[in-house]
């Protein structure tokens, strides 16, 4: 599994990052015209170790929102952030850029393209034929990445022909065959039932210890991420502002005895006090 | 069924022979146009031959034409702005009653016929390229965007991959049209070609060679569009996954 991505030496691990939010807070104007709607309100944020950093809040509190934010995604037409700043290795980020790579609940795997074509999909960008500019590396790769999330065996199925654990194994291969130094992950197994859902989160453990980058990971399920995350940033809702922030010191992978145990259903009990202060709409989800 | 109707009505003589020949005088004219023994030829082949290359060669032009303006329409708002408006009317103007004009400015040889099937096909495969453009999901496009893909890589290696099946819906139809238009063309200064045997039998009343003239066209378009959809299901498997 280890030696399936880092299989050379050189680049087995990203080098470090730094990224940094600095009193984000993003505004929209309401349809009607009356003033605004605070959406995120001074957040702030270090984050610099290799690791997974899960942002959790309720459904609509904006998670999205930060990590377009961080991916450099900027909404047409309207200021982004209205104020504050993200930095990456002390480098404002004030649009596009590639240290980050994202990845969404929704997949967008090309119909037309097999799975290994889907994989190696980046690599017909100018941007990464340039990173990468050995196509015998970018080959191997790509072969590595399948294997390791165990779909070496369907590189030339179609994603229809896939599930959807399987397509969101896809997704994740088609961005860590890049070596992102930041990973970016919407929701990524929103949308999947239980069992496959649990599965995708040990594989991304598994991924992440092959490759340990910065990932930061935005969900609305506290059980997701007490089970993998190695830091958990709580988002309160409208305006979202940082209601928690701590770390958790469980080895993985985490034992359904952890879970629950008390130190883990204390920690639960701690995240739903600190969003009901906060009041507001919005739902964050159980699943143990 | 249509035999059926066909044989019933012109057999009991509910319309004259003049207006609608037998289904048995037809086959009697099909087989003498397609080969005459006294001359030694294949009146029919050789129209057929004519017809087709005039519609092949508009073909090519409607293909290499149309496409890249769908494409460049579908791609961009700026040039479907300002295309459109040249482009849309076109859709359910008579092309036919242009006709008259065609052969004032290209006169009356091959290149008033191309051009004019040109026009005919040209003016729905524009608009269908870039209907086909933009029903692609914008998700695939922002996807691409995300991974670092410029606005040009987005278009050219995600949108217009994904809107291909449907951009081949529209050439299909293209050819379809040319081939209703092909009589059309060719009854002006009718020298060869399908149009030509039509027009000819019709001044002389032979109306069981007029049918033999449209059925030929009728097959030949049929064939066009059986041969075309299936290539298309080969080249595009994913489509209908």
């Amino acid at each position: 599994m280890t030696d399936a991505v880092g299989d050379q030496p050189a680049a087995s691990t990203p080098s470090d990052v730094r990224l940094t939010l600095e009193e984000i807070v993003q505004e929209y104007p309401h349809a009607d015209g009356s003033g605004v709607l605070r959406v995120l309100d001074g957040i702030s944020l270090d984050l610099h170790k290799p690791a997974i950093n899960m942002l959790l809040g309720p459904s609509g509190c904006g998670k999205s929102t930060l990590m377009r934010m961080m991916g450099g995604v900027r909404a047409a037409g309207i200021k982004v952030p209205t104020s504050g700043r993200i930095w990456i290795d002390g480098q404002p980020c004030d649009g596009a850029h590639d240290d980050a790579v994202m990845v969404f609940q929704a997949y967008t795997n090309r119909p037309d393209l097999s799975v290994r074509e889907n994989v190696a999909f980046p690599f017909e960008l100018e941007l990464w034929k340039r990173r990468v500019p050995d196509a015998h590396e970018r080959e191997q790769r790509v072969d590595a990445m399948l294997a390791a999330v165990g779909l070496a065996d369907k590189a030339h199925h179609r994603p229809a022909q896939l599930s959807g654990g399987q397509n969101q194994r896809v997704a994740l291969a088609r961005a860590l065959v890049l070596r992102p130094r930041i990973l970016l992950l919407d929701e990524p197994f929103g949308a999947l039932d239980a069992q496959t859902r649990t599965e995708m989160q040990q594989l991304l453990v598994e991924l992440w210890r092959a490759w340990p980058c910065l990932i930061v990971f935005v969900t609305h399920d506290v059980t997701e991420a007490l089970l993998i995350g190695d830091r958990v940033i709580v988002l309160s809702t409208q305006p979202a502002r940082v209601a928690d922030d701590f770390t958790v010191s469980e080895p993985r992978p985490r034992s359904v005895a952890w879970q629950r145990s008390t130190e883990a259903s204390q920690i639960e009990e701690r995240i739903l006090t600190k969003l009901h202060e906060r009041g507001g709409a919005g739902q964050v989800r159980v699943t143990v | 069924m249509v035999l059926l109707v066909w044989s019933v009505t012109s057999g009991l003589g509910l319309v004259g022979e003049a207006k609608l020949p037998t289904p048995w005088a037809t086959a009697r004219a099909f087989l003498r146009l397609a080969w005459d023994p006294e001359r030694g030829e294949s009146l029919l082949l050789t129209a057929t031959m004519w017809s087709t290359g005039r519609v092949a060669a508009a073909f090519v032009l409607v293909v290499s034409v149309g496409i890249p303006i769908g494409v460049l329409m579908g791609a961009s708002s700026l040039v479907n702005g300002l295309l459109s408006p040249l482009v849309d009317p076109f859709r359910s103007a008579p092309v036919v009653a242009l006709l008259p004009i065609f052969v004032m400015w290209l006169g009356i040889g091959e290149g008033m016929k191309v051009a004019f099937l040109f026009t005919g096909a040209v003016v729905y495969l524009i608009p269908l390229t870039r209907d086909a453009m933009q029903a692609v999901p914008r998700a695939y496009w922002e996807g691409a965007r995300d991974l670092g893909a410029t606005p040009f890589e987005a278009v050219l290696h995600t949108v217009l991959p994904l809107a291909k099946p449907r951009i081949a819906d529209g050439v299909i139809v293209s050819t379809s049209i040319m081939w209703t238009y092909i009589t059309v063309a060719e009854y002006v200064n009718a020298k060869e070609g399908l149009g030509q045997v039509i027009q000819n039998a019709r001044r002389f009343s032979a109306m069981d060679q007029v049918f033999v003239g449209i059925f030929v066209i009728i097959a030949l378009a049929l064939l066009t569009h059986f041969i075309m959809t299936t290539l298309k299901r080969r080249l595009y498997p994913w489509e209908t996954d």
